[in-house]
């Protein structure tokens, strides 16, 4: 059997006294999506960033491609990060470049590619996503499911083994947000990417994961394939995909 | 209470710690490829030709005020103020055009280096980067440190040249001088070594502006407060290394004289 693509042992992750993530293990396969649900504030998206090895744990290994976040040096971190596209909660646009400029702007710095190879490059992307129409606009000039696009667009550009989401559909109304995790999912199975998302919504989780796992009260609960989510005994999940005002997520609430 | 101090020299030690490492991988960055040349272009513009009238509109009536002080003491205590172009153009050399250059500079593209910075830190564009593979300090640190040094280095002349040439203005105004007497009388107190002197001050401080400005950056909490704090705290970590490094560097250089 392969080696999973992604693979936390045992990572605890602490700011200070307080314990945010404790003991996860977790192993993500080539070409799995994996969807991490859960209430807000219970660091689904610092488990990602764990993941892209932009926060270091407290303790554990965090290994990607069974290369070990903590102990890469300057070029093999490099490295993987080009092997790895993020979409961020907020976008993290580069708001001083056009549309345009924000997808050119990797192939240009990473990959050293010619004015012709950007021009070809950037067009299907953003055609991929449907807002060439904008690329000479500013990030602050389009609205926020087209910089979620956009977003989407420059993570892809360097056509990564590793997808990164970090809420693709925050803020966004129901159509465009089944829009943007259908866009998600035909990328994915275009370009065969292993794909980590975090989301809120259950119906857009279900849509785009092969499984899902629940970060609550510092720890991931593994649920499995969108059924056995559905079905799952611990009362915390049923609550949360139910939207149950009472429950064990609320007592303390 | 030996809790808290305790906390407190472990915290400062930490910080002490990233701003070495950020100066370290700066000075690294400087020497190892790619070199941004068209960045540290356009950054040497922001930083020297849009400053270049500030400095000079500010710098002359620097000038100004150390003439007529340095007069009216003189004419106070030694009744005479024959001196007053070579001591004034001393203290010009030797502190006032490059400290009020450097502070002046501080103001205007630390602040705005730091704002910059810190807005790309909390918007997550500094991580985007990271995730692109790019090195945020490489790209966004090195070239604004060649830019800030070498602007330092060019301002530091201009603005003492033009200093020079307000006292002058000022002394034959209003003192009665003569720009040859001025010249000449200047002469005697200093040379062509207080300019280099200058401009090595000028770099030295061009070079702290964009370190202290980029570490606050990086350091940026979220939201507006913590945008305005970052800026505010580089302008004043760097007027503050700009007064010290101003002390050591007179220091070091008193024994050429």
């Amino acid at each position: 059997m392969a080696s999973p693509v992604i693979e936390l042992r045992n990572v605890t992750l602490k700011f200070g006294a307080e314990v945010l993530l404790k003991d996860i293990r977790l192993a993500i396969e080539k070409g799995e999506n994996f969807v991490l649900i859960g209430p807000s504030g219970q660091g689904k998206s610092t488990l990602l960033k764990l993941m892209a090895g932009l926060i270091a744990p407290t303790s554990g290994d965090v290994l990607v491609e069974g290369k070990n976040w903590r102990t890469m040096q300057g070029s093999e971190r490099a490295d993987i990060a080009r092997k790895t596209g993020m979409l961020f909660q907020k976008n993290a646009l580069f708001d001083s470049l056009t549309v345009f400029e924000n997808v050119a702007f990797p192939l240009r710095e990473v990959l050293h590619a010619s004015e012709e190879e950007i021009q070809e490059t950037v067009e299907k992307y953003l055609d991929a996503v449907g807002i060439w129409h904008s690329k000479d606009l500013y990030p602050d000039e389009i609205s926020g499911g087209m910089q979620k696009r956009l977003g989407i667009a420059r993570a892809l550009a360097l056509r990564p083994e590793i997808v990164f989401y970090d809420d693709p559909t925050a803020g966004l109304d129901p159509i465009t947000s089944r829009k943007i995790v259908q866009l998600i999912v035909d990328l994915q199975k275009e370009m065969g990417t292993t794909v980590v998302a975090v989301t809120n919504d259950m119906n857009r989780a279900e849509q785009m994961a092969h499984r899902i796992g629940m970060v609550v009260e510092t720890e991931l609960i593994v649920c499995g394939t969108p059924e056995q989510t559905r079905v799952h005994p611990d009362p915390r999940v049923q609550q949360f995909i139910n939207g149950a005002l009472s429950g064990p997520l609320t007592v303390n609430a | 209470m030996i809790d808290a101090i305790g906390t407190h020299l472990i915290r400062g030690t930490l910080v002490a710690g990233a701003f070495l490492n950020l100066v370290a991988q700066t000075l690294i960055g400087v020497f190892l490829p790619p070199y941004r040349y068209k960045d540290v272009v356009r950054q040497f513009y922001f930083v020297a030709n849009q400053s270049v009238f500030i400095i000079v509109f500010c710098v002359c009536f620097a000038a100004g005020v150390t003439i007529i002080e340095s007069s009216f003491h003189m004419k106070l205590v030694i009744q005479n103020d024959s001196m007053v172009p070579g001591f004034a153009a001393m203290l010009i050399l030797r502190e006032l055009g490059s400290v009020v250059m450097a502070l002046l500079v501080t103001s205007r593209v630390g602040a705005g280096y730091a704002a910059e910075i810190g807005s790309m830190q909390v918007t997550e564009q500094v991580d985007a980067l990271r995730m692109l593979g790019i090195d945020p300090v490489r790209f966004l640190v090195v070239p604004r440190f060649i830019a800030c040094v070498l602007a330092g280095f060019v301002l530091a002349i201009i603005a003492n040249l033009v200093c020079l040439y307000g006292a002058m203005l000022v002394s034959t105004w209003k003192l009665g001088y003569t720009a040859g007497g001025f010249v000449t009388a200047m002469r005697t107190f200093v040379k062509f070594q207080d300019l280099v002197f200058a401009s090595i001050k000028g770099a030295a401080f061009g070079a702290v502006i964009p370190l202290f400005s980029s570490f606050f950056g990086f350091r940026c909490r979220a939201g507006a407060e913590g945008v305005g704090l970052a800026t505010t705290n580089s302008v004043v970590a760097t007027s503050i290394a700009i007064i010290v490094i101003d002390f050591v560097l007179s220091f070091v250089f008193s024994y050429f004289y």
